[in-house]
């Protein structure tokens, strides 16, 4: 693991070591390449997942971020290496008023359908992939669900009871009275 | 002029209408969403040439749930009953990783015999999980007698993990820094509390030799058909790189001769203490990647065997702030589920909820192969194909 990661040090300029997990940074134009490399070079041939993070300080469900983020997307692909047990993830950001990146499917087959999820459910676009069209969603379905900016639905209908405690279990309730 | 065919005349009526190449369009045979062996709700749309299938196209999302958006509005214990139901047959296998991610993420210590209890149920879900494949495989194939046995056989483990958590399905059983006192335990009063009820270790050994047993019976009455062994054998075969390339894990992988378990590889909970195997098979094949999954039920109940022997006593939860604030970071745990590799990865802000989870399932990545795998294959041999990657809609649509 150690020489694993004194070794991606050499190839790349933003990496950290954190719970077994090589993190590294890179930029959006050097997607392809990097990916190249990390399967050729350092064996990681096994396609785990790809997924995105929507960055943004304006949400309209759960927390907003405490300090202050510059609104982008995050994606992220997770690679490992089944023989030595390395685990990668590679992490890029773009803009999102011109959210695109180059499709990994011909690297890895197996980002086929995690770039059609993301694309549907993020709005962002795979360049050169063979079929970009969505995965989960109904056909004629607007809107990219896992926006920070989309609502819940269900949420808006029906607040959620979590933040009060659930009522009390019966015999409580008897025993008060 | 009545012209009689005898069989003189057969033979050159056959050669003659061999010759004559007649071509067809092809025919787009959807399958699913409601179709017994598709195991919930997915459907593909198929093309078919004669007996031939080509140009597959798996349809998703009948049973899409959002599970990734519903967890960024829930504070984490509450997304411990979320991740109970994407993979309903082993709902325990799938609160492991995101409460050990959690756990990770908080820097907290679990106790061993927390981690053991976790263990013994995961393996027992694994146990069950691969129960119904043998049934359901076995039915797809067209043997109607296992499923019966292995439905039986499963009620049994599906009763232990009743017993202790209280749920068959849905355990909701683990806590952040432990698991919950056992259902049935006796008085949960924070001075005398029980935490596996009574009988447990003695009902326990006796349904985990059932299951070795059952796993020998099904060797003999599955794998030893002949029909079964036509059906399954050098049909459906996955090479190694092709799983690579798709993220395949699990059972699926290993039947191409792979030898990789995230037990073996990562530390989420204390396999190195116990001694078993990795089934491997040969060819990968439908065969194969039922054989491992046959084999794969002896050794889990082995390790649990070993557990139950050598159970650590102490306490059941770690010390935890009542208000769960997971400070800021990201992680990705993932463990070995019966299905595959499954993984959470938390990205929180210090929050009560995640910022993100993204949930990577095994079956997802398992279930792309199949446009690959059903390429050119006869049509009977789509449903030995799919049924052999032992998939659950949950699991693949989240």
């Amino acid at each position: 693991m150690e020489e694993f990661f004194n070794k991606i040090k050499e190839s790349f300029i933003e990496v950290t070591l954190e719970f077994e997990t090589i993190n590294i940074k890179v930029n959006s134009t050097e997607w392809i390449e990097s990916h190249k490399k990390l399967r050729d070079e350092f064996n990681l041939k096994f396609f785990s997942w790809l997924s995105a993070i929507d960055w943004d300080n304006e949400v309209s469900v759960g927390e907003a971020p405490k300090e202050s983020v510059s609104p982008c997307f995050e994606v992220i692909t997770c690679l490992t290496d089944l023989a030595n047990n390395n685990l990668v993830t590679l992490s890029t950001i773009i803009s999102k008023s011109d959210s695109k990146i180059d499709s990994l499917v011909e690297i890895y087959a197996g980002a086929n359908w995690h770039e059609r999820e993301a694309y549907e459910m993020f709005g962002i676009n795979f360049e050169n992939h063979p079929n970009l069209e969505k995965l989960y969603l109904p056909d004629g379905y607007e809107g990219n669900p896992m926006l920070k900016s989309f609502e819940l639905i269900s949420r808006e209908v029906k607040p959620w009871p979590g933040e009060v405690d659930v009522e009390g279990m019966p015999e409580e309730s008897e025993s008060k009275e | 002029m009545v012209n009689a065919i005898g069989p003189q005349n057969l033979n050159s009526f056959s050669e003659a209408s061999v010759s004559v190449e007649i071509e067809t369009e092809d025919m787009t045979l959807n399958i699913g969403p409601q179709h017994p062996s598709t195991h919930g709700v997915l459907r593909l749309v198929a093309k078919v040439d004669g007996e031939k299938v080509h140009d597959v196209k798996p349809v998703l999302g009948y049973m899409h749930r959002g599970y990734e958006k519903l967890a960024e509005v829930r504070s984490y214990p509450q997304i411990t009953t979320l991740v109970n139901r994407i993979d309903w047959v082993a709902g325990f296998s799938n609160e492991i990783p995101f409460i050990a991610g959690a756990e990770r993420l908080m820097e907290i210590d679990v106790p061993e015999r927390a981690k053991y209890i976790r263990l013994i149920l995961t393996e027992m879900a694994r146990i069950s999980s691969h129960f119904v494949f043998n049934g359901a495989y076995a039915l797809e194939v067209g043997a109607l007698t296992p499923i019966f046995y292995a439905m039986e056989d499963r009620e049994r483990v599906l009763d232990l993990i009743e017993s202790v958590t209280g749920g068959r399905f849905h355990p909701n059983f683990n806590r952040i820094g432990g698991v919950k006192p056992a259902a049935g335990a006796g008085p949960t009063s924070k001075k005398n509390i029980q935490d596996l009820p009574a009988g447990f270790y003695r009902d326990t050994k006796v349904a985990m030799e059932k299951v070795i047993m059952a796993a020998d019976q099904f060797q003999n009455l599955i794998g030893g058909n002949e029909v079964f062994k036509k059906r399954t054998k050098n049909v459906g075969v996955l090479t190694p790189e092709t799983a690579e390339a798709y993220g395949v894990s699990g059972p699926i992988l290993r039947a191409s001769g792979v030898k990789s378990d995230l037990r073996m590889q990562t530390d989420y909970l204390p396999y190195d203490q116990f001694d078993y195997d990795i089934p491997v098979g040969e060819n990968g094949d439908c065969y194969d990647r039922w054989d491992v999954r046959v084999k794969e039920m002896v050794e889990s109940a082995k390790i649990v065997l070993q557990a139950i022997d050598s159970m650590p006593s102490g306490p059941l939860q770690a010390k935890v702030p009542k208000v769960i604030k997971v400070p800021q970071g990201r992680t990705y745990v993932r463990a070995e589920n019966p299905k595959g590799e499954m993984g959470y990865y938390i990205v929180s802000d210090g929050g009560l909820g995640p910022y993100r989870l993204k949930v990577r399932t095994a079956s997802f990545s398992n279930v792309s192969i199949l446009p690959i795998m059903l390429e050119g294959a006869l049509l009977p041999d789509l449903i030995a194909i799919m049924g052999s990657l032992d998939f659950v809609l949950g699991d693949v649509d989240r």
